[in-house]
C-alpha cells in the first residue's frame, strides 16, 4: 500500500514537472522556448547604442514607431547567415513600396565585432544589394554589449571547427512599440511573410483611423 | 563499517572532481562528453551510492519501495527530464539547474541502485529491452536530423553523438544475442 502510494506520488509530480518544464508539452528545445517565450510576453528591448556600417553610432531607439526585424550575422559566415541575409534580401524586394518602407526596418547585428569592421559590414550589405536607407548592418561597441544583446535575445553562439561560429539563426521583431514580439526561425520564412503583412496591414489601418 | 566511510569518501571527492567548475567546463564543451561521460559518472556515483547506504536506511525504505517499483519509477522520471534538450541547454547556462542536475542525476543512479535487484525479472526485460530501443531511436535520430537539438553543441557533434548511441545500442545487442544463443557472458546484462 505504501508502495503504491509512493509511486503514484512519484509519477503524478513527476509527470507535472515535465509538463511545466516543455511549457505544456509546446517546446522541448531551448529555440522553441524562446519563441514561446517571447510571443507570450514581450519584452521592450533596450535601448543600446550600435555602430553601422558608416560607422556611425545607432540605436534601436532612433527607429522606434517602425517595425525592426533583426537577424544575427558574422560577415565571415558561410552557410546560415547567407540564408538568413538573402531572405532579407527578398523580403526587403517584397516590402518595397515607399509606404511599407517607411513602417519597416532591416538590422544585422554582428556578434563578430571584432572582424567586422564597418568597412566588413557596409561589403555584406552589398552582397545582398541591401537598401542602406532601410537595412543597416551594425556591430556592438564593446563586449559586455554584445554580452548584453546576445543574452536578451537568448542568440547562443559557439565556435565551430572551421574557425568560424554556429548560432541561434532566426528573425526578430520589434514592434513600433520598441517591444521583442515575435521570433521565426529561418526556416519560417513564409510565416514571416504572413505575419509581417499582417502586422503591417493594422498598422496602416490604426494610423488612419 | 571501516571500508564503507572510505568508499563514500571517495564518492563524494568523485562529486566535488565533476563538479569543479573546470572539470565541467572540460565535460561539457562537448555533446559526447557531456552525455556519455559526465551524467553517466554521476549516476554510476549514485548506483554506488545507493548499495552502501546504512542497513536501516535502507530497511526505512524497504516498505515504500516493494520490487523496487517505487525507485525505478522516480528514475524513469528524472530520466525523462535530462532527456529534453532544452533542460540540457539550460545547464550549460543556468547554474541552478546545474545544481538540479548534480543532485537529481545521482539520485536517480541511487534510485536505480536500490530497485533494480528488488525489480520482477519481467519488469527487468521489459525495461531493458526499452532502454536499449531508446539507444537505437536516438542515435538513429540524432544522425538524422538536419537541425541541432541542443543550441550549445554543434551539429557535428550531434552527429558523433548519435553515432555512439548506435554503437553503443549494437554492443549491447550482440553482447545479449551471445548469451541467449550460446550461453556466452561478455558483459553482465
Amino acid at each position: 500500500m505504501r508502495t503504491f502510494l509512493a509511486t503514484f506520488l512519484v509519477v503524478i509530480a513527476g509527470s507535472l514537472i515535465l509538463w511545466v518544464s516543455t511549457d505544456e508539452g509546446r517546446a522541448f528545445t531551448a529555440e522553441e522556448a524562446r519563441r514561446l517565450e517571447i510571443r507570450e510576453t514581450p519584452r521592450p528591448v533596450p535601448d543600446w547604442h550600435l555602430q553601422n556600417q558608416d560607422a556611425e553610432t545607432f540605436r534601436i531607439q532612433d527607429w522606434h514607431g517602425h517595425f525592426i526585424v533583426v537577424d544575427f550575422i558574422y560577415t565571415s559566415c558561410p552557410d546560415v547567415c547567407l540564408i538568413l541575409s538573402g531572405n532579407l534580401k527578398t523580403l526587403q524586394k517584397d516590402f518595397s513600396t515607399e509606404e511599407k518602407s517607411d513602417k519597416l526596418r532591416f538590422l544585422s547585428i554582428s556578434f563578430d565585432p571584432e572582424k567586422d569592421t564597418p568597412q566588413r559590414l557596409k561589403e555584406h550589405l552589398s552582397h545582398f544589394s541591401a537598401d542602406f536607407r532601410y537595412w543597416m548592418a551594425a556591430r556592438p561597441i564593446n563586449p559586455s554589449q554584445k554580452k548584453a544583446i546576445l543574452d536578451f535575445f537568448k542568440v547562443i553562439v559557439i565556435p565551430d571547427e572551421y574557425g568560424g561560429y554556429t548560432h541561434s539563426a532566426g528573425y526578430h521583431i520589434i514592434n513600433p512599440d520598441g517591444k521583442l514580439v515575435a521570433i521565426f526561425g529561418i526556416e519560417q520564412t513564409a510565416e514571416l511573410h504572413t505575419y509581417l503583412n499582417q502586422v503591417l496591414k493594422e498598422k496602416e489601418n490604426v494610423s488612419k483611423s | 563499517m571501516y571500508p564503507k566511510a572510505k568508499q563514500a569518501w571517495l564518492l563524494l571527492a568523485a562529486l566535488v572532481i565533476l563538479a569543479l567548475p573546470p572539470m565541467q567546463r572540460f565535460l561539457e564543451q562537448s555533446m559526447v562528453m557531456h552525455m556519455l561521460v559526465q551524467i553517466p559518472a554521476l549516476v554510476i556515483i549514485g548506483w554506488i551510492t545507493g548499495k552502501i547506504l546504512p542497513e536501516n536506511w535502507k530497511d526505512n525504505i524497504a516498505p515504500w519501495n516493494r520490487w523496487g517499483i517505487t525507485g525505478i519509477a522516480l528514475a524513469i522520471i528524472i530520466m525523462t527530464y535530462w532527456m529534453l534538450p532544452r533542460v540540457q541547454d539550460a545547464a550549460i547556462s543556468e547554474w541552478p539547474v546545474e545544481l538540479t542536475k548534480f543532485i537529481t542525476v545521482p539520485i536517480m543512479g541511487m534510485a536505480l541502485g536500490i530497485s533494480w535487484p528488488q525489480l520482477n525479472p519481467i519488469a527487468q526485460g521489459v525495461l531493458k529491452l526499452e532502454f536499449w530501443a531508446t539507444f537505437m531511436r536516438l542515435g538513429w535520430l540524432y544522425l538524422d536530423l538536419p537541425d541541432r537539438l541542443c543550441a550549445n553543441y554543434l551539429l557535428s557533434d550531434q552527429r558523433v553523438f548519435g553515432q555512439l548511441l548506435l554503437l553503443a545500442g549494437s554492443i549491447w545487442a550482440v553482447a545479449w544475442t551471445l548469451r541467449i544463443m550460446f550461453g556466452i557472458r561478455i558483459v553482465n546484462t
